[in-house]
Order: structure tokens, then sequence, then C-alpha cells
């Protein structure tokens, strides 16, 4: 072969973490140039902080001024959008596969990168990242509105209800579990993405996952199955670490339950790793 | 350089899709320096091939070697292989530049030579549009670009030509060429012989997963028995018994014209007028790619038409 050949391209001979990096970058740069990404990440933010400060707005403290007979949750109260954002959380998930089987683009992807577990480890990074950013935003947005509108509606420090605060070693871990769970339910798309392939389906089944699961719960009449229910629930469970009051009236305990989404996140990614790794592509 | 040997090795290929076999102990070679076509009639098994050689599909048995090593093992297989399977595979509202600029990254290749590529396929100006207006030709040669990234020894391109307009064929055939000239490797699949006549210096000749023939275009031409005159003439009788005299083989093809294998159109205008036999038209025809690639795979066709009538065809 001539020499003059192979000049075109210098090349770096990239091994193990930089070819990770590449792998990492290329996605990342898949995403970053998709305007659909910024927009459903920009609606992420609106539709918690939005549902959020529909709920504490629409407070009042009303006939429970006196601690004992009124002890709601303010915190947990301004986080109630994530029931809603993480909706569209999943949609960026399973975009963030699905896309790529839709357009064709995912067999360009393994021939450039032919490392399966390198593809999906990749996309996870990235999505996983952006769901942080985007979570924190939203989370900290919402307790923000929050604490200026349960004021509002009469939950004051002389009804028994201190500022809303990151100071408050409760709240602290609603933030941290609000955002981590963001990303367990990102990652959650991206393994059913890549479990299923198809972006219809995928979105049906990662609905179901998130929204089925209370509403059987819920549909159970044996109290003790009702909590198996939610116990097992990535939502329910999940969404108990936003709790910072009455924690005993839990299915589950915050970290527990947040650990319950992780397992199904992580269950669902490797899933989704064997039919990537075992099917033809 | 690293010495990157371009030489692709498929061996013995099977692989099924359900009760379908796509390929049925699939073996050849291809060889650098020349622009190898891969043809075969549709569902002869050249995508499923050509998926296999890129580590896509899993075969069932056999192996796919790109100089002497499995697609997985391959370490930075942008600057080994470049592949065009599918045009249509780019994200419809990603920029055409930008589907350049991710495969880019995944290599830490530089940008500049996103934009060189872009260049040497004629899109520079459309780069910064999205994939989505382009037209299919448009995305052939953003398909090309990706595949030349990496500035490859191996280039895979899978119906390179379908729905190109005369303009982009010429294009794509000297370009296809220029590459092998370089040193590279480069099959082309096509179920079209006609697309390959004038790119191809070898073929690879494939129906129902099994290949046919495994020739140089030369040789394979040589071998077709297609050369005939046809001749219209309303002395049938006379001219036949004229040209079966001189050795000739001679078909009747309609109720005024025959069909004359074996001499040359100047050795059958001279053996007419000599006999005195009235002759209105007379017409060489020499074998094509095409038809010698009918022959071959005549009886192979996986989706074969029913047989029409040759007058009504005509």
């Amino acid at each position: 072969m001539s020499e003059a050949l192979l000049t075109g391209a210098p090349r770096v001979t990239a091994r193990g973490a930089g070819r990770m990096t590449g792998a990492v970058h290329a996605e990342w740069t898949k995403l970053r140039t998709l305007h659909s990404t910024w927009w459903l990440l920009l609606g992420i933010v609106l539709c918690t902080v939005g549902v959020g400060a529909l709920t504490t707005g629409s407070l009042s403290a009303g006939d429970c001024l006196a601690r004992r007979t009124c002890d709601e949750d303010t915190v947990k109260l301004s986080l109630t959008g994530v029931w809603v954002g993480q909706a569209a959380m999943a949609v960026f998930g399973v975009l963030a596969v699905t896309a790529e089987y839709g357009t064709g683009t995912m067999r360009v992807t393994l021939a450039a990168i032919p490392s399966r577990l390198r593809v999906l480890a990749a996309k996870a990074v990235v999505v996983a990242g952006l769901a942080a950013v985007v979570g924190a935003v939203s989370v900290l947005g919402s307790l923000y509105l929050g604490r200026v509108l349960v004021l509002d509606a009469g939950f004051t420090a002389e009804a028994g209800y201190p500022p809303i605060g990151l100071g408050d070693g409760a709240t602290l871990r609603a933030v941290v579990g609000g955002v981590l769970y963001y990303v367990l339910v990102a990652l959650l798309g991206v393994g059913l993405g890549a479990a299923l392939r198809d972006t219809a389906g995928t979105l049906t089944g990662v609905f179901l996952l998130l929204y089925g699961f209370p509403l059987v719960a819920a549909m159970l009449s044996d109290p003790d199955w009702e909590k198996t229910a939610k116990r097992l629930s990535p939502t329910e469970a999940g969404l108990s670490v936003l709790a910072t009051r009455n924690l005993e009236a839990l299915p589950i305990g915050p970290w527990a339950g947040l650990g319950v989404a992780a397992s199904w996140a992580v269950g669902v990614l490797v899933v989704g790793w064997a039919v990537l790794k075992g099917r033809d592509a | 350089m690293d010495s990157i040997d371009g030489t692709v090795q498929v061996r013995g290929l099977r692989k099924r899709f359900g009760s379908v076999t796509a390929l049925d102990g699939l073996s050849f070679t291809v060889t650098p320096g020349q622009v190898t076509g891969f043809v075969g009639p549709n569902g002869a098994g050249k995508s499923t091939t050509m998926r296999i050689m890129l580590g896509l599909d899993s075969a069932d048995a056999g192996e796919a070697l790109i100089g002497g090593r499995a697609y997985h093992a391959l370490r930075t297989p942008l600057h080994e292989v470049g592949a065009m399977l599918d045009a249509s595979a780019v994200h419809p509202s990603r920029r055409g530049r930008d589907h350049l600029l991710w495969l880019a990254h995944s290599h830490r290749i530089p940008v500049r030579r996103v934009d060189e590529v872009l260049e040497q396929v004629g899109l520079a100006s459309a780069g910064r549009r999205r994939a989505g207006g382009y037209s299919l030709g448009m995305r052939q040669r953003l398909g090309i670009a990706s595949a030349l990234l990496g500035d490859p020894p191996v280039l895979l391109f899978d119906e390179p030509v379908n729905g190109l307009d005369p303009e982009g064929i010429r294009w794509i055939r000297g370009f296809l060429r220029s590459l092998a000239r370089e040193g590279r490797t480069v099959l082309v699949s096509s179920h079209l012989m006609s697309e390959l006549e004038d790119s191809a210096d070898h073929l690879v000749v494939v129906g129902r997963g099994r290949v046919i023939a495994d020739t140089s275009v030369r040789e394979l031409l040589a071998t077709a028995s297609g050369d005939r005159v046809s001749l219209r003439t309303d002395a049938r009788t006379e001219a036949m018994t004229v040209l079966a005299a001189a050795g000739a083989t001679v078909a009747s093809t309609g109720r005024d014209t025959l069909t004359v294998s074996g001499p040359s159109a100047e050795k059958v205008v001279q053996l007419l007028s000599g006999a005195g036999v009235p002759f209105s038209e007379i017409s060489a025809h020499r074998a094509t790619l095409e038809e010698a690639y009918m022959e071959l795979t005549g009886d192979v066709l996986e989706f074969a038409a029913a047989p029409v009538d040759e007058e009504d065809a005509r």
C-alpha cells in the first residue's frame, strides 16, 4: 500500500480509557446537535417547577394553624412536579436510544464503536450527566418557588413550619434524592430503549412501569398487597426519598426506596445490554 | 504508517433468518487496489454479508476478516474500514456536518478532517443544512464522506449508485476508481450489473447466499455467449440456407427476422451479398456484462418473474 494513502487523517491511537472518552464525546455531540434535546430538557424543568408551583400555590394553611392538627410536608409538596416531570425525563432517556434505531444510525454507531458495552455505557454517562444537571435545576427551582409560596399559604415558622432551606438534613436528602431519582428514570429509559428498540413500544413500557404500578397498587384491596406493590414500584418507592416528615407512614424508607428505583434502572440496563449484545443490530 | 493489510476475507459464512437461508457457505476474498463488484439479485445476501463484515450481524458459521482480524478486534475501526450501508441512516434533524462530527469525535479525528471530506464529496456548502432536507444523492455523498472520515484502506459501499441521477452516477464511478488507484480495497454491492460495468475490475456474483462466480470483468465477458447478428430479410429461407452452409447457427426470431451466431456482421453481409440474398437491415450485438450476468444468475433468481415470451417483450 502506498505511503500517500493514509496522510489525510492524522490518527491518534486511542487505547482503553481513550476509546471510552471518544465514545462519550460522540454521544454528547449526538445529543447536543439535536434541537429536540434542548426543548425536551427545558420541558422537564418547566413541568417540574410549574406543577410544583401549582401545588404549593393552591395550598392554604387555613384551619390547620396549630401544628398538631395538620402536618403538611411542604418540601415534598414543593416537589410534586417530579411526578409529572419524570415522564419527560423518561422520554429523554428513551429517545437517546430508540431514535438511533428509528433513523438507522445505530448501525453507524456500532460500526464506529464495535463494543456494545461501550456504546451503552457512553449513552448512559451522557444521559445521566444531562439528567443530573437538569434534575438539579428542576428540584432547586421547585424548592425555591415552594419556599416563597408556602409562606404565602400560611405555613410560617409560627405555625410550626420553619422556612424551607438546604440546612435541614431531611430537605437536603429530598433534594439530592430527587436529582438522583431523575437520573435513574432517564437511565431506565435508556435501558428499556436498548431492550425494545422501538420508540412507541418503549414509551408505552416505561410509562406503564412509572405510572402503572401506582395505579395497580391503588386498586388492590388487600393492604398488605398494596404495600408490597408500592414497595416494588419504581415511582412509589423511589419518590419516598422526597419525604421530610411522617416517614413512618411511607411504604419504604427514603434511601431504601431510592434503592428500589436504582435496582430497576440497573436491572433494565443489564437487560438492554444483553439484548444489544445478543441481537443483530 | 501502520502496515494495515486491506485484504477482506470471507470464509464459509452461513446465516439463517428463521426458515430463510440468507447465506449458504459464502467464501471470497477482496483484494486491495481494485474495485470489486459484489453483485447478485435482491435477496442474494449481499447486505447481510456486509453487515457481518462490520460486526453488526453475527454469522451462524464462518467468519469475515479485515486484514486477518475480526471487526470486533479492530481498535480504531474507522481508520481501518469505511462503510456506507444505508445512505438514509442519518438523523433528519441533525445537520450533515454534525453527523460527521460525532463520528469524528468517536475516534478523536480532528474537526478539520470533517470539512475536508465534506469538500471531497462536494457537500461543503450543504454541510450546515439539516440532513432531512437532503436529496437522495446528497445523502449518498454524506454516507461516502462518513466512510472516508478515518481515511481507511478498506471501503465497503452497499448500493451506492441506487437512486442517483446520471451526473451522480458518473461522479461515483470515477470516485470509486480513484479510491482503488490509491491502493485501497473497494467493495461495491449492486443488484444491477450495468451499474458496475464501467467501474468494477473484479466481480463476486452471488445468488441465494452462494458465490456463483468470482472472476475478473474481462474473463466474464469473454465467457459470455452473447455475440450475435440480427438480420431482417424477406428471403428468410434462402438466407438461412446460405448462412448455415457457412457454419453459422441461425435462429428464426420472427416472420422476417433472423438471429445469427458465429460469423461477424461483416462476414454475414459478405455471405448474403455473394449469394445474392436480399436483406434490409443488419445489426451486430455484443454481449454485455448484464447478459453475462443474466446467464449466470438466470437459474438462481430468488424472486424470478414468470418468463415472458420474447416476442411480447419487444
